[in-house]
């Protein structure tokens, strides 16, 4: 039927009437991506704010604005898939101790407290300054913004920095729980064995690091590039560095996960080598493994462990960002969708291919993908991003 | 005479109004819809149950596939008694077809709701070693997946051992669709919640039987009280029989056995 | 040179917190409102949800529920071999027929071609899956070529569809075939 639950064709074998159904689709894919690339952007900032990685900090306060941007809108997959959002309140109403999707509300709302009042500290002498510097209706908006207060004393600055410090602290390990938790709503579903691995949570925090960082890599390029500005080459030459470190990791866990399902062959090795090499094969095997993990892979390698000229960083690192972006959310889909797409009587799969139109189609997907954007667009109205547009950042006490 | 009679339905139209309504709270549970009592009682002694759960009975359901004949009676009436929209099933009726080379074919077009009038045509009729009809429906785990991930408590486990929906708390987020491995959950595109087989729980409170097992012309599906050792379902359950469940591994403990199960279905 | 603040060094915090603190305090409050009255009585979901599955309508009813309005048809169908059978599944619920106590509309009953369709869905024997213990099943056309009829003839010209052995054993009493097991 149109709008909950898409239909699927069935490919081969016997699935289950009720399986001819995919339930969770574009809405569930774009969930798990944009939730990861939150949790991403966020631990780019905290590489500056608590591991003192100094060349990233061009881009600190941008990714924190970026994740929260992002995180504006991750809930919106998930209330467009629900068929009683105006039910949604009863996650946090009557949350079940022994579900795993009833925690998603607390642990993002606290999340994102966290992730405003981090942003709120690191701009505040910048809302005061800015607040002096404009008139009508921004002035108030930079007043509330700054929390109404104008003091930005060493003294004040300086309980603010332990603030910023703690909340960068505690938001390290909420990022990672608010992925992590992700990946143990498919992770924790016994009846389907795609999904259960105790390894997906961590493929799902992995793959988020490595979204949030190629995110902000190729928006910041961007930006760059339209306002006409030089690109920090130092800074994405470490970005790049990291994006190598968690991309090894997470293509290895993923490989790693897909090679013991297969070297320990379970009877359910029978059905999912059916899945990958039948339903999935262009979208795991040629786009997700081949295309955007092994090429990217060589090219980050070749980025790293030689000095590239400076015209080939700018070249390649959005290219291979970009790639890198595709790749998890092919991951995604793959898990998401792949997971359904084997039915569970075990003899049977579906092929499953998205309408432009549903309610849950791909042009809601895009507008949902856009929308963060446009978010940004605006909070770039609001917050300077870069340095060189701060009226206090060339003070070394800021940020 | 006639006069009378409409003055009583009248009546008992405006009582049931107000419990509706809530005016007479307490009594609830005493409701019984117009028309369930003129049918007579099918499962004796339950008309006097009258507590918020069954406490005298213990109820078991048996599938048995060697009786089973395919003809989707139950499918049908299932189908009736809830309005199930198109190309959803609360149960289901599949045939199996095992060659001489072991080669496993299943299938279930429509759910077996139309019935099945014609052999499997890619199976050679002469290579067929064993043919056999399993129909499906809600298991009853006693640890249900689908209660232990419903974020919001609107599936739950009554202390009778039923499995239910509370429809009008379900967010319709899927997951139990997902968590059930026997694949009988599924989004009700009109109510949009979650819906399941429920062992007919609202004609078992009244007294009838579930009615898939009312419909089934030999008695394919039964349902009985375990607590009572002169029933159908005590006896074979607890006399030798080739009984087991599906997807035993999958520590559901589901509470709907197999009478003659192969052990080819999954 | 210090700078003259309206606000103290830690004004903002002070206010952040109680800001927090309200929140906390209102969605505490909210939630206590939204939390359905019965929920939790007997475990984690509402209790009246329980009535609400029990007031479900009955839309099948029982083969007896047909009984009182239809005596010649009962007095068939529950002395013959068909009495396993549901008269819903052949004609369609009771609660599309019958709504208290009166009929609101006509079942509908199955004609020609479409009665052969029924009775071969548990009837045909090429259907192999049927377990031969359960019924009785006639190969088609051979069951009609057997009794030296058109291969158009539809069952209830010869089967009564309530008592399918009725007119058989019927005839065969006029034709002085001894009935050997009192089966009907
Ligand atoms: C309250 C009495 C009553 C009950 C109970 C009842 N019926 Fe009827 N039924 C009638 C009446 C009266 C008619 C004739 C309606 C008409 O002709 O308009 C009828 C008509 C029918 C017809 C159509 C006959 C025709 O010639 O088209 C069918 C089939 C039928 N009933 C089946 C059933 C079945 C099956 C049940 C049990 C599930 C049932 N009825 C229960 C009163 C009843
Ligand atoms: C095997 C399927 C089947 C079952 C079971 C069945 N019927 Fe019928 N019934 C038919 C068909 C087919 C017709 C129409 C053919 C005919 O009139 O002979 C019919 C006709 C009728 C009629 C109209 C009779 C007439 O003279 O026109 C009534 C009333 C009726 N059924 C009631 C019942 C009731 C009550 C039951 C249960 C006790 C029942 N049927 C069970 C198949 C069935
Ligand atoms: C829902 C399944 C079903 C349908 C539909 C059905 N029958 Fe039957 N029929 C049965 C069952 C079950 C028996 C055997 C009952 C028994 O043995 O106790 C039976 C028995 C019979 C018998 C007697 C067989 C014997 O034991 O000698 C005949 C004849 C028959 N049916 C004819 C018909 C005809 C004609 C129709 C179509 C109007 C029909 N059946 C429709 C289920 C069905
Ligand atoms: C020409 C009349 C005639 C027609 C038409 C007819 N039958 Fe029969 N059928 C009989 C007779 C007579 C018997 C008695 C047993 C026998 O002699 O085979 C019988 C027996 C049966 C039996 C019991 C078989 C057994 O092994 O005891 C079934 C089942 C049956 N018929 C079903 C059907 C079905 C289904 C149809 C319609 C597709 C149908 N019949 C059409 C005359 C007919």
């Amino acid at each position: 039927m149109r709008g909950l639950a898409e239909t699927a064709t069935a490919a081969a074998g016997y699935a289950f009437p009720n399986d001819l159904h995919i339930h969770w689709s574009l809405m569930i894919v774009l969930y798990p991506y944009i939730t990861g690339i939150v949790a991403g952007a966020f631990i780019v900032s905290s590489l500056y704010h608590v591991f003192k990685i100094k060349s990233l900090e061009p881009i600190a306060r941008f990714s924190l604005v970026f994740a929260f941007a992002f995180l504006a809108c991750a809930t919106l997959p998930l209330l467009n898939h629900l068929g009683h959002p105006e039910r949604a309140f009863n996650m946090m109403v009557t949350p079940s101790s022994t579900s795993a999707m009833a925690g998603f509300g607390f642990i993002y709302s606290a999340y994102a407290i966290v992730l405003i009042l981090e942003i709120l500290f690191i701009y505040r002498p910048t809302m005061v300054a800015l607040k002096d510097m404009s008139t009508g209706f921004m002035q108030k908006l930079y007043n509330v913004l700054a929390i109404g207060s104008d003091n930005v004393s060493p003294e004040s600055l300086a309980l603010d920095h332990k603030i910023i410090s703690f909340l960068a602290g505690i938001g390290i390990p909420m990022a990672c729980i608010l992925h992590g938790y992700v990946g143990f709503i498919f992770g924790g579903v016994k009846a389907n064995p795609l999904w259960a691995t105790p390894l997906m949570p961590v493929i799902f925090l992995l793959s988020a690091c490595v979204s949030g960082i190629a995110g902000i890599i190729v928006t910041y390029m961007i930006i760059m590039k339209v306002k006409g500005r030089e690109v920090d080459l130092e800074c994405i030459r470490t970005c790049i560095q990291y994006l190598w470190g968690f991309f090894i990791l997470d293509f290895v866990f993923e490989m790693l996960e897909l090679f013991s399902h297969a070297y320990m062959a379970t009877h359910h090795w029978e059905t999912l080598h059916e899945l990958y090499w039948g339903p999935l094969y262009v979208s795991f095997w040629i786009l997700q493994v081949l295309v955007f993990s092994v090429i990217p892979f060589l090219i980050l390698t070749w980025m790293n462990l030689f000095r590239l000229g400076d015209t080939l960083v700018r070249i390649f690192a959005p290219l291979v960002s970009l790639m890198i972006l595709f790749q998890v959310l092919l991951m995604r889909w793959n898990v998401v969708i792949g997971g359904q797409l084997m039915s569970k009587s075990e003899r049977g799969s579906v092929y499953f291919h998205p309408e432009w139109l549903e309610k849950e189609g791909i042009l809601p997907a895009l507008l949902i993908m856009v929308l963060p954007l446009v978010i940004l667009y605006v909070l770039s109205k609001i917050f300077p991003f870069w340095l060189e547009d701060d009226p206090v950042a060339s003070e070394p006490t800021a940020g | 005479m006639k006069d009378i009679q409409a003055e009583i339905n009248k009546g008992r139209r405006a009582f049931i109004k107000k419990v509706l309504e809530g005016t007479i709270a307490g009594s609830l549970l005493l409701v019984i819809p117009a028309g369930a009592m003129d049918i007579p009682e099918q499962i004796t002694g339950m008309r006097e149950e009258d507590g918020p759960f069954i406490k005298k009975k213990k109820f078991a359901f048996i599938v048995d596939i060697t009786r089973c004949i395919g003809c989707g009676s139950c499918c049908v009436a299932d189908k009736n008694e809830y309005n199930v929209p198109d190309g959803h099933y609360r149960t289901w009726v599949e045939r199996y077809v095992i060659d001489y080379d072991d080669n496993v074919y299943v299938d279930s077009p429509n759910g077996g709701l139309d019935g099945y009038q014609v052999p499997r045509e890619d199976v050679p009729e002469a290579n067929v070693r064993d043919t056999f009809f399993v129909p499906k429906l809600c298991n009853m785990c006693e640890k249900p997946s689908c209660v232990q991930v419903c974020p919001v408590g609107a599936t739950y486990q009554t202390d009778d051992g039923f499995v239910l929906i509370d429809q009008k708390r379900c967010v319709a987020c899927s997951y139990c669709v997902q968590a059930c491995p026997y694949s009988v959950r599924f989004i009700n595109p009109v109510t949009k919640t979650a819906d399941k087989c429920t062992w007919c729980y609202h004609r078992v409170r009244k007294g009838l039987l579930p009615a898939c097992v009312n419909v089934c012309p030999v008695q394919a599906r039964l349902f009985g009280d375990l607590n009572d050792r002169e029933s159908q379902v005590y006896r074979i359950l607890h006399e030798p029989h080739v009984i087991s469940v599906l997807k035993p591994g999958m520590g559901n403990k589901p509470s709907l056995h197999y009478v003659g199960l192969r052990r080819e279905v999954v | 040179m210090q700078p003259s603040y309206r606000s103290k060094y830690n004004t903002h915090v002070i206010r952040i917190i109680v800001i927090l603190v309200v929140l906390a305090i209102a969605g505490i409050g909210v939630r206590a409102m939204m939390i359905p009255e019965s929920f939790g009585r007997y475990g984690h979901y509402r209790g009246e949800a329980v009535v609400d599955e029990m007031n479900r309508e009955i839309r099948n009813g029982t083969n007896a529920s047909c009984l009182p309005c239809h005596p010649y048809i009962k007095e068939m169908h529950f002395s013959g071999i068909h009495k396993t059978v549901s008269c819903e599944f052949c004609h369609g619920p009771v609660a599309a027929h019958i709504q208290d106590g009166k009929v609101i509309d006509k079942l509908p009953k199955k004609q020609g071609e479409a009665i052969k369709t029924l009775c071969l869905r548990c009837h045909n024997q090429i259907i192999r899956a049927r377990p031969r213990e359960s019924i009785k099943m006639v190969e088609m056309p051979k069951h009609l070529e057997d009794k030296k009829v058109g291969i158009d003839h539809t069952c209830d010209q010869c089967h009564n569809v309530h008592a399918p052995l009725m007119w058989v054993k019927q005839a065969k009493a006029m034709m002085g075939v001894v009935e050997e097991e009192a089966k009907q």
